[in-house]
């Protein structure tokens, strides 16, 4: 941050980095300064390369070209165990901690104090405590992680990460899983550390969070580095348009409510934490369902889906009571849920592009004891190159595309079926901006002809951009509703707050 | 089936021609006419039972009962035409619906009553071997009925009749993967049982059908198993479910779900036999002959795991081939 620590010799440096995989050039002579005490932020659309520098640094890929300097000093990582004793440590998405054991544990894995026959458990007891209360971490070390929330987990994880004195920490998308004031208490922490000294690399797609946590922010393009970390103005716009080259509107919302309600909920409650939801959704209606994680908004969709039974309460679809007691049921009702989990309910990783479209709706192929695959090639295909999936899905492993890619196919299998009611939870989690205008293209094409849509979102400015009106979930109900023109982005961190507060 | 991933059938067939190359190589015997109609006899019950335990296979699931449930049949099957006078026409129709019957058994606890299907169908290995002692005295049954072995030994234009059966029940299988919602919805829920749901497929009842066909299959592998000897004994059959797994594995079916391919298991089975039949040709003893079987599935499931690896090597060993040659 301050001068003479920038001006002194940055404690890691990548100089004209280039790695070649078969067919591309992942990172072309990138040049990145990592300061001490500097949060940097990494963004650029997926595929741009951030992925292979982060595994440059950790030691799992070797670069083809450049050096990685340490206090300018050349350094070869020869894996990710020389990357952790050089200094550097990762944060991954997916947590690496064993739910079984203690958090003291968890923390000293693979450094366990004492000696190979006896662990000495009160001096990693002290360690752990040390490490958390450095971090300004309360968490027992004593608890078993895996009782621990799924926030509490990821700042074991940074615990873990820091506790080998770890020169530069490395974050890789570290807030998909948490709620508002949970990203907050992260921020605070790395903030903290920062103060410390350590060299924070921060890569996420939310673009909010990154510009309120970073120092400076390096955009990566196609391998290459667009614009580099002094040029880079810390705001949204600038990032958005180094990112995708050119201005776009970021949110192309387009109002198209009509007068038909399609979908009615009365008084529904379930087991799994929803109490008394009530609203009803129009025809060509974006309805936004607001609040924190854990509020409910996720299980409304599963009440509505058929995955949770209702306990009581009515749905209605187009004016008439359904009775939806299984997903076959939602989907035979016209209801298409995009899951919030893209990767593990979302996708099927064993089959191509085609068959992950036409699985909701197979009967679309003919008789069920004579599918026509060449029907469902040409409609696949139709969909592919409307909604500009990119056309190796046809030829690919789902998991061989991009999340952007991915997600688009999630949504095409419910335009393959021809669903009226498109329920999308968090649809442009960890997908670049492009994927995610064209998404928000996407729910514009729906509801203008006619589709209702019910959109969950951790994103507030998304939210409010695309719904036509909010509906802010709080403990299993709706708070309140209203049109997001009059609807803040304080109303959400209110009802956020409110949530967060003791019962 | 091109939009599905499938194990690549060039691995599988390169493994079925090493082992039938070593077998003509080391026992001229091999090529025989005569041992060639053997080895197809013996590969249609191996891979007829290997089509079940692939759709089990596929699903994500797991079938350790087949073995024992063709004792039990066998036991049922001879008892019910030399004792109770069963027609053979009834008799086997009644086989095949006893398979789906038990077959049924295993789908109910494992899909619906959700014992995992390793544990369910292995208490079955146990007690299916169980219950086939329990008819007879539990003594073998022989002579069950005069034209029972033409069944198995009988030819059609000069070629065995298990052949025809195979060619029938693979083609069947194979439709019903590749054409059928039902084998689009087995490779679904056993690739991401989740994402199966929501998107309206019916996840029980697809692993439950899944092990009905398994026992059919086994009830049908049956009647040929009684037809080899003309009898039943609640000894038969020991070990026929891991050599039918290993069809599929060395097919390159994946235990996890989702992956695999019928055509390919019937090429692992057949790989099987021919290394069974090499190593009896070469009096090689039935103690040796079961090690070896277990390296195969180890190196099959190592191949596919190693992939990556491997393929690295080979390119390696190219590029100094190549410089060598320049």
């Amino acid at each position: 941050m301050n001068d003479s620590s920038s001006m002194s010799v940055p404690v890691w440096e990548v100089r004209d980095l280039t790695k070649r995989f078969p067919g591309v050039v992942a990172n072309d002579c990138v040049n990145v300064v990592f300061n001490r005490g500097e949060i940097h932020g990494l963004l650029g659309e997926n595929g741009c390369g951030k992925s292979t520098l982060i595994k440059s640094l950790m030691g799992v890929h070797r670069p083809d070209g450049g050096e990685i300097l340490n206090n300018g000093i050349p350094l070869i990582i020869k894996d990710p165990m020389h990357a952790r004793k050089v200094g550097i440590s990762t944060v991954f998405q997916e947590f690496s901690l064993v739910p079984t054991l203690s958090v003291a544990e968890n923390i000293h894995l693979g450094q366990l104090p004492g000696t190979a026959l006896k662990i000495d458990w009160t001096s990693m007891m002290e360690r752990a405590e040390k490490t958390l209360c450095k971090l300004n971490i309360k968490i027992d070390p004593e608890r078993i992680a895996g009782s621990l929330s799924v926030a509490n987990q990821q700042l074991v994880e940074i615990a873990k990460a820091i506790t080998r004195n770890a020169t530069m920490l490395i974050l890789d998308e570290p807030t998909t899983a948490l709620g508002l004031e949970e990203i907050e208490e992260l921020h605070r922490i790395l903030g903290g550390l920062r103060d410390q000294g350590t060299a924070i690399l921060y890569v996420s797609h939310r673009l909010d969070e990154v510009v309120q946590l970073v120092d400076c922010v390096t955009v990566l393009k196609d391998g290459r580095v667009i614009s580099s970390a002094g040029d880079t103005l810390v705001e949204i716009d600038a990032i958005v348009s180094a990112m995708i080259g050119e201005i776009a509107e970021h949110y192309p919302k387009k109002p198209a409510v009509r007068e038909n309600v399609a979908l009615e909920l009365r008084d529904v409650f379930t087991a799994n934490k929803v109490n008394g939801v009530s609203f009803d959704l129009r025809q060509g209606e974006v309805l936004g369902l607001g609040g924190v994680l854990g509020s409910g908004r996720t299980e409304i969709a599963r009440a509505i889906f058929g995955v949770d039974p209702l306990l009581s309460g009515e749905i209605l679809i187009n004016g008439r009571p359904v009775s939806i007691g299984s997903p076959r049921d939602a989907v035979e009702s016209g209801l298409a849920l995009v899951p919030e989990n893209r990767k593990s309910e979302g996708i099927f990783f064993n089959f191509h592009g085609l068959p992950n479209i036409s699985i909701a709706s197979l009967g679309k192929l003919g008789h069920s004891a004579a599918m026509n695959l060449a029907r469902e090639k040409n409609l696949g295909r139709d969909l592919i190159e409307r909604m500009s999936i990119t056309p190796a899905a046809e030829k690919l492993l789902a998991g061989l595309l991009s999340g952007g890619n991915q997600q688009k196919i999630v949504i095409a299998r419910w335009l393959f079926a021809g669903a009226g009611i498109y329920i999308l939870d968090e649809p442009t989690q960890g997908i670049d901006v492009g994927a995610k205008i064209a998404v928000y293209n996407l729910i514009n094409e729906l509801a203008a002809s006619g589709n209702s849509i019910l959109l969950i979102s951790s994103d507030h400015d998304e939210l409010l951009a695309m719904s036509d009106r909010i509906a802010i979930v709080s403990r299993g109900r709706i708070a309140d509703i209203r049109p997001s023109a009059e609807c803040g982005k304080t109303d959400l961190v209110r009802a956020s707050a409110r949530d967060m507060a003791p019962a | 089936m091109n939009s599905i991933a499938r194990s690549p059938i060039l691995a599988p067939l390169a493994a079925l021609l090493l082992v039938a190359a070593i077998a003509a190589f080391t026992t001229p015997r091999f090529l025989d006419a005569g041992n060639l109609s053997n080895l197809a006899l013996q590969v249609s019950i191996i891979s007829i039972v290997a089509i079940g335990s692939t759709f089990v296979i596929l699903t994500g699931g797991i079938d350790l009962s087949p073995g024992s449930a063709i004792a039990l049949m066998t036991m049922v099957f001879a008892v019910s035409i030399k004792f109770w006078g069963l027609p053979l026409p009834v008799a086997i129709a009644m086989t095949i619906v006893l398979g789906g019957f038990l077959g049924a058994l295993l789908g109910l606890t494992s899909a619906y009553l959700r014992i995992p299907a390793f544990i369910s169908t292995l208490a079955a290995l146990s007690a299916f071997r169980g219950v086939a002692f329990m008819f007879n005295n539990g003594s073998p049954v022989f002579s069950v009925h005069p034209s029972l072995e033409y069944i198995f030994y009988g030819k059609l234009g000069g070629l065995p009749l298990p052949l025809f059966y195979l060619v029938a029940l693979y083609g069947i299988a194979w439709y019903t993967l590749k054409y059928t919602a039902f084998g689009r919805s087995v490779y679904a829920v056993g690739g991401n049982p989740a994402a199966a749901k929501l998107s309206g497929l019916n996840v029980k009842r697809t692993q439950f059908f899944a092990f009905v066909i398994a026992g059919a299959t086994a009830g049908i592998a049956t009647i040929l198993m009684a037809a080899r000897l003309n009898s039943g004994s609640p000894n038969y059959g020991v070990g026929l479910e891991l050599s039918a797994i290993a069809a599929a594995v060395i097919g390159g079916a994946s235990l996890a779900g989702g992956r695999g391919n019928i055509i390919n298991t019937f090429i692992g089975a057949l790989t099987i036999v021919i290394v069974q039949n090499g190593l009896n040709l070469n009096a090689v003893p039935t103690s040796i002959q079961t090690v070896v079987i277990g390296a195969i599935i180890v190196l099959a499931v190592g191949i596919d795991m190693w992939r990556n690896e491997l393929g690295a090597i080979m390119k390696r060993v190219f590029k100094i081939f190549r410089s060598s040659k320049n």
